[in-house]
């Protein structure tokens, strides 16, 4: 009797525990899909091109690739490297040193540095021409930091319509570090400009294939004795108190707090002097702007050749939102807190407003702590949508000279200065 | 023998009806088998105590160029100064913009091109990388 009531309540068990397995497959195969109204999506690759429309995506649509002393980071091209920076490390206000953007112009880029071998010279129409080791560029100048933005001039090149020629960014040829340096005045001052200079260079340790004398060879850029913003350039040893990434420019590079990175060339090793303006391919061709206001103008005007153009210098004002990020809706009624960066190469951000409705109204958004003029300025703003639907939230940023971002694109050859109020469109979903 | 097949039928039945009951508000469970690709880490180097900052080599990762008359000029010139990502990274552009920009690589970055090759290189991307013609 018992024997038989034991087996019975065994049978059970197996027919209870079949029932319930029996559940979950009939839910795996029919209940859940039904009940969602849906199948589940996969996960499909992005394709790697745009065009001819602009890049709808917030960075370039290339692949991850890993890279020494990097994050996995979107590719654009790998011989010379140019890595972009993917959105969600704009988060910070310091930009990772493994996820800052990457850039070489040519081909031969440094893979080691032997620091036994390596000098900064300090020569051309100078009394005292200097041979700087690293521990001398350490230790016999003054230290001093700044927390700086470095961004391509390129920068979002894929947003121009018609689409031109060039690495083809997102948003994420950008970066904000705390660099650590010594003062370029200090070294020249060491070095002695003699009288009747006009500008200074600068060249890394990278070369090119091309023929001497012509850009694919030797990338140098200069900038005028006379600018003021040489008293505020430094020769930068540490990124966010660390040694420079080599693919960043180990062991130094120059620092242009508010221009464009084109001028931070990096693995510096000659600081040149010269008597004449520099002609050479890279500032007389390349990183040129039309003189126009924004720096915009038509092809048409372009192709008339009366377009005069004037060498790249400082970046205009700018402003992200870097979450919500659009990826997944939000369910109406959500709390939500709009977050983001915003910056100006000419000064300090005085204002960051925000809209979620495609630019009718704006709101003020909270400002983060202010890390200088130069650096990123991380904004907040709570934001509870009530009901489901698309939103546009524009982000607009208002810099401390007054210069404000507008709401219509530019376009010129070089695909540069792009600085239109960016939109995210923001799902909200039915929470009920 | 009856009793038991009936006993299922109705055992299933009720599953059903209990799962779409009890899963009604979440979907769980689901994978793909077509995700994107995994990246590999890499090992930590071994580092010396010299004066030598090593990062190693750096990757190729080469891209898939369009099949067709002219590809193997874009290995053979194209690709002495810069990878062919250069090229697949573009948007869609037009016939002229891709023999203008190879008209620069020759001119403005002396490039040593011989006239009938660089012809054949603007045909070639002209054939596969415009609004019209590109595939991938």
């Amino acid at each position: 009797m018992a024997g038989s009531q034991k087996c019975v309540s065994r049978r059970r068990v197996i027919k209870t525990l079949g029932a319930a397995s029996a559940t979950l497959a009939a839910a795996q195969i029919f209940g859940i899909a039904d009940a969602m109204g849906q199948e589940p999506s996969g996960q499909q690759s992005v394709q790697e091109f745009t065009g001819p429309g602009a890049n709808p995506y917030w960075t370039s649509p290339g692949q991850f690739a890993t890279y020494p002393q990097k994050a996995p980071l979107i590719l654009l091209t790998d011989r010379p490297v140019q890595l972009e920076t993917p959105r969600q490390y704009f988060l910070s206000t310091f930009t990772p040193n493994d996820a800052f953007f990457v850039r070489w112009h040519l081909q031969t880029i440094p893979n080691a540095v032997d620091l036994k071998e390596w000098r900064l010279h300090v020569e051309g129409n100078v009394e005292r021409p200097l041979a700087l080791s690293f521990p001398e560029l350490v230790a016999r100048f003054k230290s001093v930091s700044v927390a700086a933005v470095n961004q391509c001039s390129g920068n979002s090149r894929s947003r121009l319509q018609p689409r031109v020629a060039g690495g083809q960014w997102g948003n994420g040829a950008m970066g904000n570090a705390a660099w650590t340096g010594v003062k370029l005045r200090e070294i020249l001052d060491a070095a002695r400009v003699k009288s009747g200079s006009v500008q200074v260079q600068f060249e890394g340790l990278d070369r090119g294939l091309g023929p001497k004398g012509f850009g694919s060879n030797r990338f140098m850029k200069s900038l005028d004795l006379t600018d003021s913003v040489l008293d505020e350039c430094l020769v930068a040893f540490a990124m966010n108190a660390e040694p420079l990434p080599m693919l960043n420019g180990f062991p130094a590079r120059l620092i242009v707090p508010g221009y464009f990175a084109t001028y931070w060339l990096k693995s510096l090793s000659a600081i040149r002097v010269l008597d004449a303006p520099d002609d050479n391919f890279w500032m007389k061709a390349a990183y040129r702007i039309p003189d126009t206001p924004r720096g915009t103008t038509t092809p048409e005007e372009m192709k008339s050749g009366k377009v005069a153009t004037v060498p790249i210098t400082r970046m205009p004002v700018r402003s992200f939102l870097i979450t919500p990020d659009g990826s997944m809706k939000i369910p109406a009624g959500f709390p939500l807190r709009l977050r983001g960066i915003a910056f100006s190469g000419y000064a300090g951000i005085k204002k960051v407003e925000v809209s979620t409705d495609n630019g009718a109204n704006w709101s003020e958004a909270h400002l983060g702590e202010d890390a200088g003029e130069y650096s990123f300025r991380s904004w907040s703003l709570d934001w509870t949508p009530k009901s489901a639907g698309r939103y546009s939230v524009g982000v607009r940023a208002t810099d401390a000279k007054g210069n404000v971002q507008p709401d219509e694109g530019v376009w010129n050859p070089g695909g540069y200065l792009w600085n239109k109020i960016e939109r995210q469109e923001i799902v909200v979903g039915n929470a009920s | 023998m009856r009793t038991r097949k009936w006993y299922f039928m109705v055992v299933g039945a009720l599953s059903i009806l209990a799962a779409r009951v009890l899963y009604a508000d979440f979907r769980a469970g689901y994978y793909t088998p077509t995700g994107p690709e995994t990246i590999h880490q890499t090992l930590p180097d071994v580092l010396s105590t010299d004066a030598t900052y090593d990062a190693g080599q750096y990757p190729i990762y080469y891209p898939e160029l369009a099949p067709g008359e002219g590809k193997a000029e874009v290995e053979n010139n194209c690709e002495l100064c810069h990878s062919p990502r250069y090229i697949t990274m573009q948007p869609a552009l037009p016939a002229q913009v891709w023999a203008d920009e190879v008209n620069k690589m020759r001119k403005t970055f002396g490039a040593s091109i011989p006239e009938d090759t660089a012809q054949k290189i603007i045909q070639y991307l002209g054939s596969h990388y415009t609004p019209e013609t590109r595939k991938r």
